[in-house]
Formats: C-alpha cells, sequence, structure tokens
C-alpha cells in the first residue's frame, strides 16, 4: 500500500489529493487549450478568395449567379480525398475556367496536425493566386496520415514548382499566418455537420453518397443536374 | 465454491481494473489530440443536436483519461467503475441506435469515427467489446477492493462483509 494508515480512520487525503491533481491537471494540460483552440476568431486574418459568408471557403466565380454552386469539403491528408480528386479534379478546374460553375473549397483538418499545416499552406498558396495548383499538387504528393512528411521546407520546395517563390509566401508558411483561418473553417465544417471527407454540396445539397463520388459521369450528372 | 475464490476476488478486481482503465485511458488519449475527428464521431451518430455534439466530442477524450487513469490506480475505484460502465452503458446504446437505424459509421471508440463505406461498420464486435467492460464496471462496483489500489482497506473490510 502507498498511503499511510491514518490511525483515526479518517478521510484518505492521499487518494483524494490524487483524484483532485489528476482532474486539474487534465482539464488544465488537455481540455482548456482544446477548448481555446476551437475557438471561432473572427477577426482571424483571411487568405485571398475567402469568402467568410460561405463558411470561410476559398471561392471561385463567387460573382457568377444562374450557375451551379459547387462546395466541396476536403483533408489533404485523407486518402478518399486524392481519389475523388483524382476523378473530378480536372473537370471542377474546367468548370471554373469557363465560368459554368461557383466553387467552394473547405480545407479541413481533423486528420490532425499535418492537415493543419497544408489547410495553412493552401492559403498562402490562395494569396499568391496559386490555390487550385497548389491544391494539386498537394494531393499528387501525399504522404500517409501525419507521418512529419509535410513541414514548413517541404511545402515551400513543392511551391516552388508551381513558380511561387515569394518571401511573403515563405513567411506565411512558416508562421502559420492562417492557423486561426484554418480553425474557423474547420467550426464550419462542424457546425454544418460534416462527417467524411470528401463530402460535396451541390446548391446546397449534398450529393449522393452512393453514385455522385465514385464515378465522373455520376458527378456530372449532380452537376447537371442542379 | 464462493470461499475457494475469495482470496483471488482483489486479484480479479485488479485485473478488471487494469482492463477497464487501460481501455478507457487508451480511448482518451488516441483522441484527445484530434478534437474535429472527435466531434466529427460524435456528430455522426446523429443523436444529439450538433453544437451539443461538438461540445461533447471536445470533452469526452480528457474524460476518458481521467476516469481510466484513476482506476489504473486505483483511485475512488467504485466511483470511477461506476462512471466508467456509465459511460460504456451510453456507448452501447449509442452504437445500438445507429445499428438499428442503418447508419454506417465507425464507432469512433478509438479515434476514426465518422462516416464509413456501407458493410464495414463492426456494431456487433463494438456492442459485445462494451457489454463486456460493462461486466468488468460491474464487477468492481460490487468488489471494490483489489489489488495494488491506493484505496483504503476500508473498502476490502465492507466487501468481505458483503460477501460473508
Amino acid at each position: 500500500m502507498v498511503q499511510q494508515k491514518n490511525p483515526k480512520g479518517g478521510k484518505d487525503n492521499f487518494t483524494r489529493n490524487l483524484v483532485i491533481a489528476v482532474v486539474l491537471g487534465v482539464v488544465l494540460i488537455m481540455l482548456v487549450p482544446t477548448l481555446l483552440s476551437k475557438q471561432t476568431n473572427s477577426d482571424a486574418a483571411i487568405p485571398s478568395n475567402v469568402s467568410v459568408e460561405d463558411g470561410y471557403g476559398v471561392v471561385f466565380n463567387k460573382e457568377l449567379q444562374d450557375v451551379p454552386f459547387i462546395e466541396i469539403y476536403e483533408d489533404f491528408q485523407c486518402p478518399a480525398c486524392q481519389r475523388f480528386e483524382g476523378i473530378i479534379g480536372e473537370y471542377v478546374e474546367d468548370l471554373i475556367n469557363t465560368k459554368k460553375a461557383k466553387v467552394a473549397y473547405h480545407p479541413l483538418s481533423f486528420l490532425g496536425p499535418e492537415s493543419q499545416i497544408a489547410a495553412n499552406a493552401a492559403g498562402c498558396a490562395a494569396d499568391q493566386g496559386k490555390f487550385i495548383q497548389f491544391h494539386k499538387l498537394l494531393y499528387a504528393n501525399q504522404p500517409s496520415e501525419n507521418s512529419g512528411a509535410w513541414n514548413s521546407s517541404y511545402l515551400t520546395t513543392l511551391s516552388l514548382g508551381l513558380g511561387i517563390t515569394s518571401k511573403d509566401y515563405d513567411k506565411c508558411i512558416t508562421t502559420s499566418k492562417y492557423k486561426d483561418w484554418v480553425v474557423n473553417v474547420a467550426n464550419e465544417g462542424a457546425k454544418r455537420n460534416i462527417n467524411s471527407t470528401p463530402t460535396v454540396f451541390i446548391n446546397g445539397k449534398e450529393i449522393d453518397r452512393t453514385t455522385g463520388y465514385n464515378s465522373l459521369a455520376g458527378f456530372m450528372l449532380a452537376v447537371s443536374k442542379a | 465454491m464462493k470461499e475457494k475464490l475469495l482470496p483471488l476476488q482483489p486479484w480479479f478486481g485488479l485485473v478488471a481494473r487494469l482492463i477497464l482503465g487501460g481501455v478507457l485511458f487508451a480511448a482518451g488519449f488516441l483522441k484527445v489530440g484530434t478534437p474535429d475527428k472527435s466531434q466529427m464521431a460524435v456528430r455522426a451518430y446523429e443523436m444529439l443536436p450538433i453544437p451539443i455534439a461538438n461540445f461533447l466530442g471536445l470533452i469526452l477524450p480528457p474524460i476518458e483519461i481521467v476516469i481510466g487513469a484513476l482506476l489504473i490506480v486505483g483511485a475512488l475505484t467504485r466511483v470511477m467503475a461506476a462512471l466508467g460502465g456509465f459511460t460504456m452503458f451510453v456507448f452501447i446504446i449509442a452504437i445500438a441506435q445507429a445499428w438499428a437505424r442503418g447508419l454506417n459509421i465507425d464507432c469512433g471508440c478509438f479515434g476514426g469515427g465518422g462516416a464509413v463505406a456501407p458493410g464495414e461498420t463492426k456494431y456487433l464486435q463494438e456492442i459485445l467489446r462494451d457489454i463486456g467492460l460493462v461486466f468488468l464496471a460491474a464487477y468492481l462496483i460490487r468488489y471494490p477492493s483489489t489489488k495494488f489500489s491506493l484505496d483504503k482497506n476500508q473498502n476490502r473490510k465492507s466487501s468481505q462483509e458483503e460477501v460473508a
């Protein structure tokens, strides 16, 4: 027995103090920082093309009316998102370039720290007008989850391939300039009940899980019906 | 029969404590670093209003860690076993309703969670595991005196009285 015997048979102070210490310790070390880090910060710096009213998504063709509004929730570390990008990426890019759709990308970060690093970097790339290119590049170089591969120097080096050489860009990545924005995107996704990635809404309605995500034809059909 | 097993009872208790506490601690520990995922896992059960589910997703992992850690060291064994058993009971209900309603989700018990492809659900295994843990909790509530526990001996005395 670790604790000393109390001859008077009174309260077990050691156990009581230990319980208090464990509860306080966990609350202070884990719960409070988590709760604080999950606060939406409406003063957060936001990247170019981000639309606060569209759930902090990076929006293309924002000015267009009367076209389908495609909202894509993704996590750059998620393998299903990589597959999905392979299926529909070119098509959506084409819709954007030909002004046939308004598209919002929401980079979620529920898979952990490297998703946050990647989402922040995607915001930095948006400032350089290279969001979509960077987005494609991330999926083309997707490592296994939180393997340590996606760090600042890796991502800045990767971006050289896109012709991004700006010092501001590197600084944006190393200082996590948009980390509050990343939290805001995540919180908006949580409020909208996004429970898996990728999740796609067209004109506010989620596309069919069984048909819309697995083939280009299915996705095109969902867009054309909108 | 009972008489024979009596000396072993605190040892059974120790095993029960370590399994229940270990599972809870591991479950909490694996989720505490990914709050977004944990929130998503709770939302996916479609039981609670979204803001409440999101809040629960944030606080559940630390709660599991506290209960698990205190069970492992054997502090307030009976209270912690009751709390741990209660959380397992709630998980069983949550998983069962997801199953009954035909949702396709992962329980998110040890991280993960959220929607999965139909046919990839493991509801039966998850429920059986949690039922086993509820039984361990029940055992600890009935016999809270265990080997290598921080709790005082008074528990042992009372539990022996109960048995006798």
